[in-house]
């Protein structure tokens, strides 16, 4: 039989989208469920003085006004995984503006969001630091960077001297903006206690995060916190760790005793659950006449908010470390804290705004050494992991170049700045490298085959639109021999085996082979039943193969219905545990990204007009859900390059295009058609099917590309994100 | 939104009796004004709806067309007698909005609200079309008074806009701003009785504005060369997050030319 894995399956979950019947976290009906309305802060910085609930508290339906003043005090959340150290709600001071400082239930949402406009707070204003670039004199040092597993600094060599000595040089500062996730579900969550014990449906990356948090803020054991959550949409890294929102809704439906839901805004999506960070990053490449790389310096400064709301640093130089052979490596990185909300994850953490200096600076190289910018990387070509001193478990960067560059038809390119028009129109190639770490965890599935032959397997992953329900059921579909319409795989509820947040790629990695080992032992368990039986004499477990619900051996066939009730069971579970990645090896995903431009000489707009990106990703397990990925990762890059950007005014420090209106994302005429390619290729070392995770890679290197092919089409090197159509007239 | 009282009326002096009260509100094809309600940026004690007026409609005279208030701009993009006649208004109308907004808006309401990024105004100052009232009779230069103000009296209705016949040239172009559709900047430039005429709408913080230095430039030499040289201040103009001052300065210049060269 074909495999399964890897073939274009359909998502198993569409039709269920499509047709309105997958079911949300703000969707679920749960009787007597009341609402929440959250209140935030107008100040920047300061102290809340006053808070008069007395207007709202007399208001029509209201059930219960939550302030720092009567607030149930909480545990901090010391445990790992979570940016979000400090509780909600604690006490009366503001760190930003937008700050929750309070929340109102009451039984209809529209009494809710009335008493909550009724509540008076009177604040005691601090001096507020609203804007990073007013600040960078203030950068400290990480003080947790990769969450104390390593330094914010590294050097091999030195960078300094010989950067100083070489012929040919780059010496550049590059900025990108705050960016803002913008999922097309808003955050939301319904909590439900019954005495010590909460339910809580919401919209999460990673549902044993939030049940260990909670229990932890809450003071329970994490048993007795059940999360649920079938189905995200999108989330980008927004939804990655336990936010205020989620905390609060739990609190209020404690204090009313009844089941309470908070769906966020889009406005309060901006001020609520993070953000990528600005970041302002001097790098500097220097090379011998060849063009080999004999020193790179990449100083990277983020945007933090005020230290005691947590920590989180863009890791921008962690792929400048390893992209490029280059004996002479110096990286550090850099806080500028705020009067902000706390900065996150957002889709390629690090790797989007990095990369984007790196491959910018390498493009600037190229133009001075005079030398073609796929052959520039080729001659700095990485065969090892000159950082981490391992092999690469398996790099085909060459063949992304290779293919790409053919695809894209680049030996064409005539190298000049504005030498390729078409009529009065200027026309622009760029390209750039792409790279992210392959993430792998410890996760754990269950499987049960049951008596009909079908299968029921489970495990408490999630699914963010990715298709992590159609990946485990073509897996468990080769491993059992039966048709993925016979295979239900459930996740997103903590009563599931415990499984790693969905973030930083690692799903794939790390959930198949749990359930790879789960459906290895329930077929374990279904031979030895099979092996015991007097039918089998003489058979050995060698001989037996389980096929659409039968098992099959030499000359005899065991159906499973039969097998199950002469044993007197209804199902076989097996269970699977899988830890992280073997050491030895650094892993690595890559790729090669390749634009046009197409740039209007009188009004400066700049259209992608064609795209090419070719990715080394190891084995890809469904071609269709990847292709997906690869083709969103794009576009996601796209208003990196040329759209996002939020937008702070100085004096309030209030983000002032909080809206889909004025944060412009790409729609479909920003987008052309995009090539995808998947250079073939397994990474057995990772995880037995050779796959490995493709959330973020795509993404990677696209806004580089863009900048890149946008200097060739006007001769303006634009280093400040999003590239803006008055950059580039003349 | 607020509550309000709705109200009908299906005369004109009705209406306007009804107009008089405070804070009442006139209701056109509701395209601004309903997401303000929603919004609750304004308050009205009643919302007059002016859909049982007769007010719509489309008349082609010799030497004038007539386009009732309540006309929507979807039927003005469709009129073939304003296609063959004004064919820049044909496509300004064509060109607002989206579909929705353009079988809803209507122009009476857009030129009564005089929204700074509107279309229309640019239409009707650069053709020197005229504002009929239940009242009076306003000429586009004295209608406009700045950003979403105007010559009209707050129990004063638009009935009717009359365009002048015939108009030798014109036509539009627009930078349109990608989410809203409306201006970033719209250059309408027109040739007829009462001369070469251009419009400039979307750029200025007073709205829409006569570009006189073209009007002269054009008026010798009708063509985009003429008026490349022409550098608009920057001083006056809208800097936003969308295009700074000196972006839509250049952007007027940009506008103008393609829609002389449209035009010709």
């Amino acid at each position: 039989m074909d495999a399964i894995v890897g073939q274009p399956l359909d998502r198993v979950d569409g039709r269920l989208k499509v047709t309105g019947g997958a079911r949300y976290a703000a969707e679920f009906p749960v009787p007597g469920v009341v609402h929440a309305v959250l209140v935030q802060s107008s100040v920047a910085a300061g102290e809340i003085v006053a808070i008069d609930t007395s207007a709202a508290e007399g208001m029509p339906g209201v059930l219960a006004v939550i302030t720092p003043e009567n607030a149930e005090k909480l545990q901090a959340d010391k445990g790992g995984e979570q940016v979000v150290s400090r509780p909600t709600l604690q006490d009366m001071q503001v760190l930003y503006n937008g700050q929750h400082v309070a929340i109102v239930v009451a039984d209809t949402l529209d009494r809710a969001q009335a008493a909550a406009s009724a509540l008076k707070l009177t604040y005691k204003q601090d001096e507020a630091v609203t804007t990073m670039d007013s600040a960078l004199n203030t950068a400290y040092r990480p003080k947790h960077f990769r969450g104390g597993a390593r330094s914010p600094d590294s050097n091999r060599g030195d960078a300094d001297a010989a950067f100083d000595a070489a012929a040919v040089k780059v010496d550049a500062t590059y900025r990108t903006p705050i960016e803002h996730h913008n999922p097309m579900e808003p955050h939301a969550t319904i909590a439900r206690w019954d005495g010590d014990r909460v339910t809580v449906w919401t919209a999460t990356q990673g549902i044993s995060g939030a049940q260990h948090t909670l229990a932890t803020l809450f003071g329970i054991p994490p048993a007795n916190v059940r999360v649920i959550c079938p189905y995200v949409g999108g989330g980008f890294g927004c939804k990655g760790s336990t936010w205020p929102p989620a905390t609060l809704t739990a609190m209020a439906a404690r204090k009313v005793g009844r089941p309470v839901k908070l769906s966020l805004t889009r406005r309060q999506m901006f001020t609520s659950n993070g953000y990528r960070p600005r970041t302002v990053q001097k790098v500097k490449l220097a090379a011998d006449a060849g063009g080999k790389l004999v020193a790179i310096r990449h100083d990277g400064m983020s945007q933090m908010s005020m230290p005691s709301l947590g920590e989180f640093a863009e890791p921008v130089g962690l792929a400048t470390e390893m992209l490029y052979s280059c004996p002479n490596v110096a990286v550090t990185h850099r806080l500028v804290g705020v009067n902000a909300p706390l900065p996150t994850y957002m889709r390629a953490p690090g790797e989007a705004s990095g990369v984007f200096a790196l491959e910018s600076a390498m493009d600037e190289l190229a133009v001075a050494l005079r030398i073609d910018p796929v052959e520039l990387r080729l001659r700095n070509y990485a065969d090892g992991d000159e950082h981490e001193d391992k092999p690469f478990s398996l790099k085909n960067l060459r063949e992304c170049y290779r293919q790409g560059a053919e695809a894209f038809g680049w030996s064409q390119r005539n190298p000049a700045p504005r030498s390729m028009r078409d009529g009065r129109v200027l026309i622009g190639w760029g390209m750039a490298t792409s790279t992210y770490p392959a993430n792998r965890r410890p996760a754990e599935a269950l499987v049960r085959l049951q008596a009909d032959g079908s299968v029921v397997a489970g495990s408490g992953t999630q699914d963010l639109g990715t298709g992590t329900y159609t990946v485990m059921t073509q897996v468990i579909a080769d491993e059992l021999g039966v048709s993925p319409r016979r295979v239900r795989f459930v996740l997103g509820d903590s009563t599931l085996p415990p499984a790693p947040g969905s973030g930083g790629s690692t799903t794939v990695a790390s959930v198949s082979p749990a359930v790879q080992a789960a459906c290895a032992a329930a077929r374990q368990k279904l031979f030895s039943l099979i092996l015991a039986d007097p039918q089998a004499a003489g058979l050995t477990s060698a001989d037996l193969r389980l096929a659409n619900g039968v098992v099959l051996a030499p000359a005899r066939r065991f159906p499973l219905s039969q097998v199950l009730a002469r044993a007197g069971l209804e199902y076989i579970e097996g269970r699977g545990k899988t830890e992280g990645p073997p050491g030895g090896h650094s892993l690595h995903s890559f790729g090669a990204q390749f634009a046009e431009v197409r740039v209007d000489p009188d009004l400066g707009e700049i259209r992608v007009s064609r795209y090419v990106g070719a990715f080394d990703a190891g084995r890809i397990l469904n071609a269709k859900t990847g292709r997906s990925q690869l083709i969103g990762g794009i576009t996601y890059g796209i208003g990196m390059a040329l759209l996002e950007e939020t937008a702070t005014d100085a004096e309030t420090g209030r983000y002032v295009n909080a809206d889909l209106a004025e944060y412009l994302v790409p729609v479909h005429p920003d987008v052309p058609l995009i090539r995808t390619i998947f250079v073939a290729g397994e990474d057995p070392v990772l995880d037995p099917l050779g796959a490995r995770g493709i959330g973020e890679l795509p993404m990677v290197g696209v806004a580089p590309a863009i900048a890149n092919a946008v200097y060739h089409a006007t001769g303006v090197r634009v280093r400040d994100l999003p590239i803006r159509i008055e950059d580039v007239l003349g | 939104m607020y509550d309000f009282t709705y109200q009908k009326p299906s005369s004109i002096a009705d209406a306007v009796k009804l107009l008089a009260e405070p804070e009442a509100k006139a209701l056109a094809g509701g395209q601004t004004f309903i997401p303000v309600l929603k919004q609750r940026l304004n308050k009205p004690s009643t919302l007059v709806d002016l859909a049982g007026l007769g007010l719509a409609g489309i008349k082609a005279e010799g030497d004038k067309i007539t386009i009732g208030a309540m006309t929507t701009h979807g039927a003005i993009a469709a009129s073939p007698e304003i296609k063959k006649a004004i064919p820049g208004l044909s496509m300004m109308a064509g060109w607002i909005g989206d579909t929705q907004v353009r079988h809803c808006g209507t122009m009476g309401g857009s030129l009564a609200n005089n929204d700074p990024s509107a279309c229309y105004p640019a239409a009707v100052l650069a053709l020197n079309a005229t504002i009929v009232t239940d009242k009076r009779r306003i000429g586009a230069d004295e209608y406009f008074q700045g950003m979403f103000t105007t010559a009209l009296a707050t129990d004063e209705l638009i009935t009717s806009i009359e365009f002048a016949l015939p108009v030798e040239k014109s036509a539009y172009e627009k930078f349109r701003n990608p989410a809203s559709r409306y201006a970033m900047v719209g250059v309408f430039v027109a040739k007829s009785a009462a001369g070469v005429r251009v419009a400039v709408t979307g750029a200025s913080q007073n709205g829409v504005f006569r570009h006189t230095e073209m009007e002269q430039a054009l008026s010798g030499n009708w063509s985009p060369d003429a008026i490349a040289h022409i550098k608009t201040p920057p001083g006056g103009l809208n800097s936003d997050i969308h295009g700074s001052a000196e972006y839509r300065a250049h952007l007027i210049t940009v506008m103008a030319k393609r829609a002389v060269a449209a035009a010709s």
